[in-house]
């Protein structure tokens, strides 16, 4: 066997192995909670068995002898010399733990060094085991042992070589991979989409064809968004994968404190990103141990109550669109709601105005949760807070509840994947931005009336709650875009809520987030980055970093208040607006808005028109459709561009074509500001009058 | 040594050449918000996000008004940017005059009748991070 042999080898036999122990914990629990049966006993020798072959196999021979001494404790059971006990499962649990133990170092290098590899331990065990005791008289246990496992092992290649020779290709079969490709291969997939969307652009910007009508590309498409939809399934696991050693910590812990404890797993089919569920599972096992140290009671205190001495641990998941929810209930004590309070009330907080489901999710709360419920046994020091925080990281969230006497359930409720990150965007500071959509609590208009005040913040109302509200792009500290009434985004933090005000919404759209170069420090208010189809690097904001940055920066600039009583004035009086349109009643509004801030308005109806005018009078600035007879208004922006006298005249597009497309199309042909009638209103629109005027003085 | 010669402002910075990827014209920058002031911002090379420095910035020479071009260098952390007020220039070393007082520079070099400051790549982009020689923009918080 060559070098590289024996490491490809033992990849799988640590693969196996692993398989194998977490299958022969199972076996053990359901040992205990069955009872002993020649088929169960039979279940776990095979397992045993094999791993024994295999480690031997591969050379690591202590784990192979452990296996073997653990073969010789099972033998009592299967002859009936000894009574399956509790007692007898803990001894035999712990063997199983010492033997994962024992195989992870072994796979790491750590102090096992093989004794004989391969084929060569296999000839050797074929010789020895055909020469019998009489050819081979010096024999020790350890040789013993390895001539059987290696027997054992090579009887196992056989028969599946056999059972390979005659079976049809499996399609259920299963190749490992690791996880590291695997997510390079997602992140690949995405980034493919995304450059076949620029692609798309490309060909409507520079060669003027819809890509859509073009069926190869609509094929390429389809397909790569089902490739990716494909991949990203590849990384999902069942939940179940993760249940098994949380089986295991409330059987123990519950032994150790002589509670009897009943585990159910429902939904444990439920496929959910393998990253998302590594990242729960300390949560998950913190709060099943916190049932049994702390909700469940014992079986003498139960039975007083009139419930069964068994209690019952439940952990159930489902899909729920684009979410997975896991809940972890119990029926025992329940939260003493009341001692919350108390406990709160200790460190300040004050829960009058909480009802009682409000005043539960308290416990998620940094120093309150370890001081009132945990101790070393159920938190090992640590606290709900921390089970809170692992949840968030995996942008979720967490919420309690619990009715006294009859148990308490705690819901998880995480994205099925994280390889995509459903946004909402926003263009504030003359950039676009992407906010995670989970922690979008509403976006409402900026148009809220006369705002409360607060600490010298705005404030505005949202389910009957105040939130303080900031200038996103001054918060950023990127230029100062338009009045203050522009959309406002409800976040919601870690904590607490606050409200950001854009100058647009963009729009809804899956992200495919890749991390900040290494190179840069960390941002807290930055989560990663994307592509955007259009070639645009998209800054993913972080929502809790994003709400603490606000929290702690005091209110120096403008305020809500301030721009909704500000008069929009004209930044130059009698500047001279050009206004394009080929319908009459849009093309008077206009011209009453601007006439009532204070510009001169001159009128044309459509590009051929509004180029003779120009020709009059450059004028200071054109505001245009874009849908018009004889010439539009892309043409007409082209037109003014392509001349020297008037290429520096500002022109602000007023459009229905609100696709990116047009916007990008618009931009290209010159366009110094884009606004979509459907967002249209009159701030805003002396706002983007005035801000491009101005940087033209 | 064969270098690339970064213009900044008067002063002339020379980048090893094997660790210079390719200089680009103009390069579209996106905003990183509260970001240290060395960091000009990121921009989209084929697909790949690469954060723009300001030089001045990073060699202590104030703040970069324009950066019309940037050189793609490669670092063990990925490729970086240096911002450019000029196109820069392969060359050839001379001798090493002096050394150089910048952290992050690797001693001042002839080219002809000019002079250039090498610059240690890495270690001058590290300061970007602990911001050794970040200048705050007016109204930022000065991040280390």
């Amino acid at each position: 066997m060559s070098a590289l042999d024996q490491r490809e080898f033992r990849a799988l036999f640590a693969q196996e192995a692993q398989i194998r122990l977490s299958s022969l914990v199972q076996l053990m629990l359901q040992l205990e909670r069955d009872g002993s049966s020649v088929a169960l006993i039979d279940a776990i020798f095979r397992e045993v068995h094999t791993l024994k072959g295999s480690a031997a196999v591969v050379g690591f021979d202590d784990v192979s002898q452990r296996a073997h001494s653990l073969e010789e404790r099972l033998e009592e059971l299967r002859s009936g010399s000894r009574a399956v006990t509790p007692e007898l499962i803990d001894s035999l649990l712990s063997a199983i733990d010492g033997l994962t133990v024992l195989t992870a170092k072994a796979v790491a290098g750590d102090g096992t060094e093989p004794q004989a590899t391969g084929d060569e331990t296999i000839v050797d065990a074929q010789r020895h085991s055909q020469a019998g005791p009489a050819t081979a008289p010096v024999v020790d246990a350890r040789a013993r042992q390895r001539v059987e496992a290696a027997a054992a092992a090579k009887q196992g290649i056989e028969a599946g070589r056999a059972r390979r020779a005659h079976q049809a290709p499996d399609d259920n079969a299963v190749v490992m991979v690791p996880v590291a490709r695997l997510d390079d291969l997602v992140r690949l997939v995405g980034e493919a989409a995304t450059a076949s969307l620029r692609v798309g652009r490309m060909l409507a910007a520079r060669l003027e064809i819809e890509p859509t009508a073009i069926p190869e590309f609509s094929e390429l498409s389809r397909l790569l968004n089902t490739l990716q939809e494909r991949t990203m399934r590849a990384r999902m696991v069942p939940v179940a994968t993760a249940t098994d050693q949380l089986n295991r910590a409330v059987r123990d812990l519950a032994r150790s404190l002589g509670k009897l404890v009943t585990w159910e797993v429902r939904g444990g089919d439920t496929e959910i990103d393998r990253g998302v569920l590594h990242q729960l599972t300390d949560s998950l096992l913190h709060l099943v141990r916190n049932a049994v140290d702390h909700g469940i009671e014992s079986p003498d205190e139960r039975e007083a109550k009139g419930k069964p001495r068994e209690a019952t641990i439940r952990l159930q998941a489902m899909q729920v669109g684009s979410e997975v929810m896991i809940a972890v209930s119990d029926d025992g004590r329940g939260i003493d709601v009341d001692q919350v309070r108390g406990q709160a009330a200790r460190q300040g907080i004050d829960t009058n105005e909480l009802n009682d489901d409000d005043a539960l999710q308290l416990v998620f709360r940094s120093g309150l949760s370890t001081a009132a419920f945990l101790s070393d046994i159920s938190g090992r020091g640590v606290g709900l807070d921390v089970a809170r925080a692992s949840v968030e990281a995996v942008r979720g969230r967490i919420e309690v509840r619990s009715e006294p006497g009859r148990g308490s359930e705690f819901q998880l409720t995480v994205p099925v994947t994280l390889a995509v990150l459903p946004c909402l965007l926003v263009a504030t500071g003359g950039q676009r931005f992407a906010l995670a959509l989970h922690n979008v609590v509403v976006a409402i208009s900026g148009d809220t009336g006369t705002p409360a005040y607060a600490e010298g913040r705005p404030v505005i109302w949202v389910d009957d709650q105040p939130v303080a509200v900031s200038n996103l792009a001054q918060l950023l500290h990127l230029p100062a875009s338009t009045a203050g009434n522009g959309p406002i985004v409800v976040i919601a933090g870690s904590n607490q809520r606050h409200a950001f005000q854009v100058d647009g919404l963009v729009g809804q759209g899956d992200v495919v987030v890749k991390s900040l170069s290494p190179l840069l420090p960390r941002l807290d208010v930055v989560a990663g980055t994307s592509v955007e189809p259009d070639g645009s690097v998209l800054v993913v904001l972080d929502p809790p970093g994003l709400v603490d940055l606000a929290q702690k920066t005091r209110p120096t600039v403008t305020t809500l208040t301030e721009l909704a009583v500000r008069p929009v004035k004209s930044a130059r009086p009698n500047a001279r607006v050009l206004v394009v349109d080929d319908a009459l009643t849009v093309r008077e509004l206009q011209r009453t808005i601007l006439e009532r801030a204070g510009y001169e308005v001159r009128v044309a109806c459509d590009g051929i028109e509004a180029l003779a005018r120009l020709g009059e009078d450059p004028g200071d600035l054109v505001l245009t459709d874009v849908e018009m007879p004889r010439m539009d208004g892309f043409a007409l922006t082209e037109a003014i561009r392509a001349d020297p006298g008037l290429s520096n005249v500002p022109v602000l597009v007023l459009t229905s074509k609100s696709s990116d497309l047009d916007r990008q199309r618009g931009l290209e042909a010159g366009a110094d500001g884009y606004i979509v009638k459907s967002a249209f209103d009159e701030r805003g629109l002396l706002a983007a009058i005035e801000r491009l005027l101005g940087s033209r003085r | 040594m064969q270098a690339l010669l970064v213009p900044v402002g008067l002063d002339l910075f020379a980048v090893p050449m094997e660790l210079v990827d390719e200089v680009v014209a103009a390069p579209l920058l996106f905003s990183l918000p509260i970001s240290p002031a060395a960091i000009l911002g990121l921009f989209n090379l084929r697909g790949e996000i690469v954060p723009m420095f300001d030089t001045a910035a990073l060699t202590g020479l104030g703040r970069l008004s324009a950066w019309p071009f940037a050189a793609v260098v490669r670092t063990s952390l990925g490729p970086a940017g240096l911002g450019a007020t000029d196109l820069p220039e392969p060359a050839t070393l001379g001798e090493q005059i002096g050394p150089s007082e910048s952290l992050g520079t690797a001693g001042i070099y002839a080219v002809g009748r000019r002079l250039a400051v090498l610059i240690e790549v890495e270690a001058l982009l590290a300061s970007a991070t602990i911001g050794a020689h970040v200048v705050a923009r007016p109204g930022h918080e000065e991040r280390g």
